[in-house]
């Protein structure tokens, strides 16, 4: 398995963490009104939940497992791939320090189109490598 | 494909249909319940996606024990019992708590929020390990087969 998408399934188990721990605390809040305050982490949840935990675990074990190129044997250039990574989790990030309120909420504006960034750089170093090799 | 594998596919699936189910309810205002569209997404995102990229991922992920049991799959059985184990309780309890006031519908919610999160801890003690280079399993084998030879 290669480096980046080690670092892109790892992180996607933290982000789970994170993701499931934060759903579980609103759950309970829905039978324990008192702590209804989690309510507010409810965008974090979706967000670390969908792009940090199911998006970034299927890009990553994409990275790994389709074919490389047969020439090269390579899985494309690595330093666009390793943008990718980058561009995802400072997206993520940024999306998630603005719904706690640490940026402005038009950050979220940088966030999405980091990721729109991520998934475009995914696409141009995948596309070619969803092949079949039979003649 | 390991058992543990296709017990969690097999019960994606039929999360997957319920799901689908719920979501053409929720077109229903005469088929609709509370709490119908938090266990909509809960039953397709947890219980058939996340369900899913748990059992293929202990199948297709190097490093699995192919020694099939409870004991020998400890942490991936774990994961799968706490995983739906949560999903369960969280289906009969939430729309429960909006008709019925009890003590046993909060304690089945806060069991099967924590039930999720304690999936989440097994499924990473499971998995971690077994994200590895191809050089640091070549060295794992390697280790394995000289403990095994100075077993003998």
């Amino acid at each position: 398995m290669p480096t980046l998408s080690r670092w892109m399934i790892k992180a996607s188990m933290l982000y789970m963490l994170v993701g499931f721990t934060i759903g579980a605390l609103i759950l309970i809040s829905k039978v324990y009104p008192e702590y209804s305050s989690v309510w507010s982490l409810l965008s974090v949840h979706i967000e670390v939940s969908i792009f940090g935990w199911i998006i970034q675990l299927t890009m990553g074990t994409a990275y790994w497992i389709l074919p490389r190129y047969l020439k090269t044997k390579s899985r494309g250039n690595p330093r666009l791939a390793l943008v990718m990574v980058g561009l995802l989790n400072l997206g993520i990030l940024i999306n998630v320090a603005s719904y706690l309120n640490i940026l402005n909420s038009t950050a979220t504006i940088i966030g999405r189109l980091l990721e729109v960034g991520a998934v475009a750089l995914f696409i141009l170093l995948h596309w070619n490598r969803a092949v079949s090799y039979n003649m | 494909m390991p058992r543990i594998a296709r017990v969690f596919i097999k019960t994606g699936l039929i999360y997957f249909l319920a799901s689908l189910i719920l979501g053409l309810a929720i077109e229903f205002n005469w088929l609709q319940f509370p709490g119908i569209v938090p266990l909509f997404w809960h039953l397709l995102m947890v219980g058939w996606i996340t369900q899913i990229i748990f059992g293929v991922s202990m199948w297709m992920f190097p490093g699995r024990t192919r020694e099939e049991g409870f004991k020998a799959q400890l942490w991936g059985w774990l994961t799968y019992i706490f995983l739906n184990m949560g999903l369960l309780f969280r289906i009969v309890a939430e729309p429960a708590t909006y008709v019925a006031e009890a003590e046993l519908w909060s304690i089945l919610i806060v069991i099967s929020a924590v039930s999720q999160v304690a999936a989440a801890v097994v499924y990473i003690i499971e998995l971690w390990p077994r994200i590895q280079s191809k050089e640091q399993r070549r060295k794992q084998r390697k280790k394995k087969r000289q403990k095994q030879k100075a077993k003998k």
